[in-house]
């Protein structure tokens, strides 16, 4: 299909506004289903795409920066399909999660009215439902942009281009968390801005760098022979460290616990899971791909990087008593792995890390969306005062043990998949180049494991299993608006776990091309 | 032959749905819970019967000596195949699983009768065997791994069944420490042991199971035996053999063996129908399961000139100090589960010495038959004596044997099958399967050659004192002597104490008959597993076994051909342990209690034993008091200090100071970040320009 991709990137925004209009004046249903229409549309156009093999379209853009181009090849699909799937299905969960974000918000409000005021006030049903329509309105024409922006960023073909979308999807991001988040959310949002765009501008200027000494910033332009060592060297440094603060590695990790706990829940839900993991994918695309040569210098510090992270990730996900915060945490540690997996630097250690994006994206995406329903439906999220909520909220227990199992990389489920090949590549490099260093990097990441099985069976412990508390006596399970997307999830992350070639099919020659294997 | 099911011969089709039919029941077990409760149970047992009815058409199969092995297209991108391969070993072992595993399920549905979460339990018991069913059919290394997982997953699931936490659900004696670390166990908490300790030995499984693809090539058995080139160079390397261990790391984890053994007694906490599965049929057997499976494969390569000896003598080794170090703690503890529990891990520690000492022998076969004969024998009595337990719980309330006692009377069928089992595990001379099967082991290590022989059999003859010890104790306890005050007090306040019902009694009396029915022909039993490993280690793997021909001894006719060496330490043991436990237990000559506290010495043995050698509270210890408390340290003084206050304040107070000093205006912080977020703005606009 022609402008397909054109259509998957620029359709949600350009129709942005009409979510607007509609949430206002109708009301958050047909806003949320006409979001879901738009988006279920997209994905279909992305995935059909994504079939027919690599994808690539190309418009004419400004003299300076070359030609503005999608491409949907074997390193982007499964994170464009990740993230539109997730944006999809996320939509629907959306409304209820924020239904209740807006009721809260809008009685506080009322509450700040009445003792400015100092008199009370009648609430009237319609100034409710007023609020609530401009709001759902607003909220999901930023999801688009939100969702857009991050699709762009994925497919886009030239470094300024990537740029911008990498910035768009910032936007929609800070205002959604500072608009509806928790706790003090505009401190927070500012928070998320700063840092993040703090790691976009040196990611820009690493661009710089190679564009300005090329002539050009389309990929299709970057040869790595045609830049200067020390140059290329700097730049790649620059493009790790800008990617590295999105993925949110140790030491860069600072702002993600804040605000993966304050966002709303369905954006935690795509932060994690789909967002941050695109510092990856930027990795993939812009270091192993176009600068191999010093890849290979920088793989050991990325093997090494990624194995502290998911170490530190995983212990300090141990300490929390917050069940938002812990899950941020745990996304930490599981980007460890994924930039354990690019330090292997062997074709199925990448594989490997991709395929952990992919299963990581459905394992976090379904323990978000439970941690929302504990939130709407408790009230609280705090470890210590949950615990026995299995035989209250069945299907949500059994969707959360399928998606902790999924971090976990248990199989049958979809995580187990990613984890051996990577850990293969991982072993595959150590014993190629007899380093002890890498072997017992590859003891470590294994070790690793263990933690996070340790950390994710603690949680679940802790929120389903045990005591039920007196006062969580009358829990009821989740509406069917949120469960159905997460057991979606579930059985997506078991289809993949058995059969993975969904996925390997497209990674696994993709790969093996770039490495020359 | 020319039946055919969906393009497959008939055996190839059983050989898939042996372990397809249990999955397919479990997946399908929900939606019937929701249509009728009651039928969930019928359901779960007729598909484990088909399961079962699936291996025995197999049969025919792995007594004429051959193989079925049927491969499907799985993991295209990395050419990977998915199949089973039903060859004598794997065909025995299927059986054992499938009726275990069908008389267990039976009694469940007595055991379980009117529990709410009914429909959870039979998804879950289906898995287990489904799961189990997968590592005994298995061609490949990672399709194991999908099974041994699932192992893994189950047991997590039906340890922790009773995830209400409810007092009388804990193990343990409630309050008691050892070295500060609580000795008594919830079920959440048992199922989270039981399912990270086995994950370390995963972890080293899945390590070795790696090493081997990458230089095999490939995770499939035959695939492994056929072209022996990757062991050359893995030989060369140096890695072979600790690929080889680190496989073995896994069935140490799932099979409960030093040093990863701690997980078994808190496993205590599921319903003890998933004990009897547990123990009897699945997970602790899918450890010795996966080393009969790699065993030969490894032995095979000594005809290539690649000795890999260290792999046998630890599996011996690890086998030998694990069945004495349960052993002697299962001679003290009070509850009967835990009991069995230790008893369990100390016979699944002869298996395992009997097969690592195979690989040390020139007849690779006698250990590796009289392991896999043990495993057999001790699935009857163990599940037997298992859901005869679990019927005491149910009826007395109370899971410590200090509480029951004087119950022969009342309880006529269970105190005999249980007797009976319990003959099987002390091993009772001539009519148990126990007998001949630990009496093989014994010739095994004896005949071995190998030089860590005499130290072996002594382990294993002083383990079979105590093991004849501790099962006359257990025995004594609970039917023997006066009523205790718990059951005087129950029949006060009106409660009948009366024996099982038939549902229940039925599977324990069976497989406790059976005991002792294939007891009594046990020799030519053992001869016929015998002579079908001989033929199975010859065609598959090219291990020849040398044709001894039978000495003339001082024994009668017809025990011919056993060792006297070992046959008089089986029965010196079986005597000395079963006396010692009737003067204390049956005949109550001498009163334990007592005697534990008549001298220092006892006293501090006694005390060593009941805490577990102290191993217990060291792992927790060192595992998970010490790293959480550097996990909080490192989160108090590095991430809240250095990254938190140090990182995110300070830079952001910088930025907005400098802001302020830019911008000369003091409108606070925030404007800080527009600040930033305009410089970079204005940085593409410059560009923009350019």
């Amino acid at each position: 299909m022609e402008y397909a991709l054109l259509q998957a990137v620029f359709l949600p925004l350009l129709l942005s506004p009409v979510a607007y209009i509609i949430g206002r004046k109708l009301g958050p249903a047909p806003a949320m289903w006409f979001t879901f229409g738009i988006l279920l549309y997209t994905t279909i156009l992305i995935i059909n795409a994504a079939l027919s093999g690599t994808v690539e379209e190309h418009y004419p853009w400004t003299e300076q920066f070359g030609e503005f181009g999608f491409m949907l090849d074997g390193l982007a699909s499964p994170f464009a399909i990740m993230i539109y799937v997730l944006s999809t299905i996320l939509a629907i969960y959306s409304k209820p999660y924020m239904l209740h974000k807006f009721h809260q918000q809008f009685e506080e409000e009322q509450k700040m009215k009445v003792s400015e005021n100092g008199q009370t006030s009648i609430v009237e049903s319609t100034a409710l439902s007023n609020y609530v329509n401009a709001k759902s309105g607003l909220y999901f024409a930023l999801y688009l942009v939100f969702a857009m922006g991050m699709l762009g960023t994925v497919l886009s073909t030239n470094l300024i281009e990537f740029y911008i979308f990498f910035e768009v999807m910032l936007i929609p991001g800070f205002f959604l968390v500072a608009l509806w988040g928790d706790g003090p959310r505009r401190k927070i949002g500012l928070m998320f801005l700063f840092w993040t765009h703090a790691g976009a501008v040196v990611l820009l200027l690493g661009f710089l760098m190679i564009g300005l000494t090329l002539g050009s910033f389309d990929f299709a332009d970057i040869k790595e022979s045609e830049i200067p060592a020390d140059i290329v060297m700097y730049a790649a440094i620059a493009i790790a460290i800008g990617l590295g603060v999105k993925l949110a590695v140790f030491m860069y990790h600072i702002w993600l616990p804040y605000v993966h706990g304050a966002a709303p829940t369905p954006i935690s839900a795509l932060l994690s899971p789909a967002m941050i993991g695109i510092g990856a994918y930027g990795i993939f695309r812009l270091i192993v791909e176009f600068l191999p040569a010093t890849f290979s210098e920088l793989a050991i510090w990325f093997h090494i990087w990624g194995l502290v992270t998911m170490i530190y990730g995983g212990a300090m996900a141990l300490m929390q008593d917050d069940l938002k915060r812990f899950l941020a945490y745990s996304s930490i540690s599981q980007m460890g792995y994924l930039l354990f997996g690019i330090g292997s630097m062997s074709s199925l250690g990448l594989a490997g890390a991709e395929m952990m994006y992919v299963t990581h994206a459905i394992g976090k995406g379904i323990l978000f969306m439970m941690a929302g329903i504990i939130i709407v439906r408790v009230g609280t999220r705090s470890f210590s005062k949950l615990g026995g909520l299995a035989g209250k909220m069945p299907i949500t227990a059994v969707c959360a043990v399928i998606g902790a199992l999924t971090i976990m990389g248990v199989p049958p489920t979809a995580g187990f998949m990613g984890e051996w090949i990577m850990f293969y590549g991982a072993l595959e490099t150590a014993i190629s180049e007899g380093s002890t260093v890498r072997a017992v990097a590859f003891g470590l990441g294994l070790v690793a494991t263990a933690l996070t099985m340790s950390y994710m069976l603690w949680m679940l412990k802790r929120v389903f299993f045990g005591k039920l508390p007196e006062n969580l006596q009358h829990v009821k399970e989740g509406s069917w608006y949120m469960t159905i997307p997460m057991m979606i999830l579930a059985g997506f992350s078991i289809v993949v776990g058995i059969y993975p070639d969904i996925f390997l099919k497209t990674i696994i020659p993709y790969m093996n091309g770039v490495m020359g294997v | 032959m020319a039946i055919e099911i969906l393009g497959m011969s008939v055996e190839v089709s059983a050989a898939w749905l042996i372990w397809i039919l249990p999955f397919a029941a479990a997946l399908i077990m929900p939606g019937i819970g929701k249509l009728s409760k009651k039928s969930t149970g019928y359901v779960a047992v007729g598909f484990a019967l088909m399961s079962a009815v699936s291996a025995v058409s197999l049969i025919p199969v792995a007594l004429e000596g051959h193989e079925v092995h049927s491969q499907i297209m799985w993991i295209e991108a990395l050419g990977l195949k998915a199949g089973v391969l039903a060859d004598p070993l794997s065909i025995i072992m299927a059986n054992v699983v499938g009726w275990i595993s069908f008389l267990i399920m039976i009694y469940s549905t007595g055991y379980m009768k009117g529990d709410k979460d009914i429909t959870r339990f039979w998804f879950w018991m289906l898995f287990f065997i489904g799961s189990m069913q997968l590592i005994v059919l298995s061609d490949n290394l990672l399709q194991v791994f999908f099974g041994w997982e699932g192992v893994g997953l189950a047991s997590y699931a039906l340890i922790s069944f009773w995830y209400r936490d409810k007092k009388k659900d804990h193990v343990g004696v409630e309050g008691r420490t050892v070295l500060g670390m609580l000795d008594y166990y919830s079920p959440t908490h048992a199922g989270m042991k039981a399912f990270i300790m086995t994950k370390v030995g995963d972890v080293m499984m899945i390590a070795g199971m790696l090493l081997i693809f990458l230089f095999a090539g490939t995770f499939g058995f035959k695939e492994l035996v056929e072209d022996t080139a990757w062991a050359t160079t893995m030989s060369a390397q140096g890695l072979l053999v600790p690929a080889f261990l680190l496989l073995f790391g896994g069935a140490m984890g799932k099979s409960a063996q030093f040093p990863l053994n701690e997980w078994l007694l808190e496993a205590m906490t599921g319903p003890t129908a998933v004990s009897a599965l547990i123990h009897a049929a699945t997970m602790v057997k899918a450890g010795v399961f996966l080393v009969a499976r790699i065993g030969p494969i490894v032995f095979a390569l000594g005809a290539a000139g690649i000795m890999a000896d260290q792999f046998f003598e630890i599996i011996a080794w690890v086998g030998g100090i694990t069945a004495l170090l349960l052993a002697t703690q299962g001679m003290v503890n009070p509850e009967i589960k835990k009991v069995l529990a230790y008893s369990t891990g100390s016979q699944i520690g002869y298996m395992m010495m009997a097969l690592g000492v195979a690989g040390l022998s020139h007849q690779y076969v006698d250990g590796y038959t009289a392991g896999f004969f043990h495993l057999i024998s001790h699935a009857m009595f163990k599940a037997s004596l298992f859901m005869a337990a679990g019927f005491l719980l149910h009826s007395i309330g109370s899971r410590f044997m200090t509480d029951m006692g004087g119950l022969r009377k009342q309880m006529k069928k269970t105190y005999a099958f249980m007797w009976a089992a319990g003959l099987g595990l002390m091993g009772a001379p001539f009519i148990t399967t126990g007998f001949w099967s630990k009496d093989a082991i014994f010739a095994s290590v004896y005949e071995s050659g190998s030089e860590w022989a005499l130290p072996l059999y002594i382990i294993a003859v002083v383990t079979a004192v105590i093991t004849a010890f501790y099962t006359t104790r257990m025995i004594g306890m609970v039917f023997f002597g006066k009523k205790s005050k718990h059951i005087q007090k129950m029949e006060e306040e009106g409660h009948h104490i009366h024996d099982a019902p038939l549902s229940m009694w039925i599977p324990y009396g069976i497989l406790a008959v059976l005991t002792i029915g294939i007891g009594l022909i046990g020799l030519s039993a053992e001869e016929g597993l015998h002579h079908m490993f001989t033929e199975y280690l010859e065609d598959s793997f090219g291990i020849h076994s040398a044709h001894v021909a039978a000495e003339a001894s001082i024994l009668p006719g017809f025990l011919q051909g056993l060792n006297p060496v070992a046959l008089g330490s089986s029965l010196v043991a079986f005597a000395t342990g079963i006396g010692l436990g009737y003067i204390f237990y049956i005949g109550r000559w001498v009163d334990p209690v007592k005697f534990v506290n008549s001298n220092i010495v006892f006293y501090a043995i006694h005390k060593f034993l009941l805490n577990r050698w102290y191993l217990n509270a060291i792992v927790y210890w060192c595992f998970v008091t010490t790293p959480l408390w550097l996990a909080r340290w490192v989160s108090r003084y590095f991430e809240k200090k250095v990254i938190d206050y140090g990182m995110n304040d300070g830079v952001q107070k910088a930025v907005g100071w400098s802001a302020k000093v830019i911008q000369g205006t003091q409108t606070g912080v925030s404007q800080s970040y527009l600040f930033v977020f305009g410089a970079g703005l204005l940085f593409v606009v410059l560009i923009l320009l350019i």
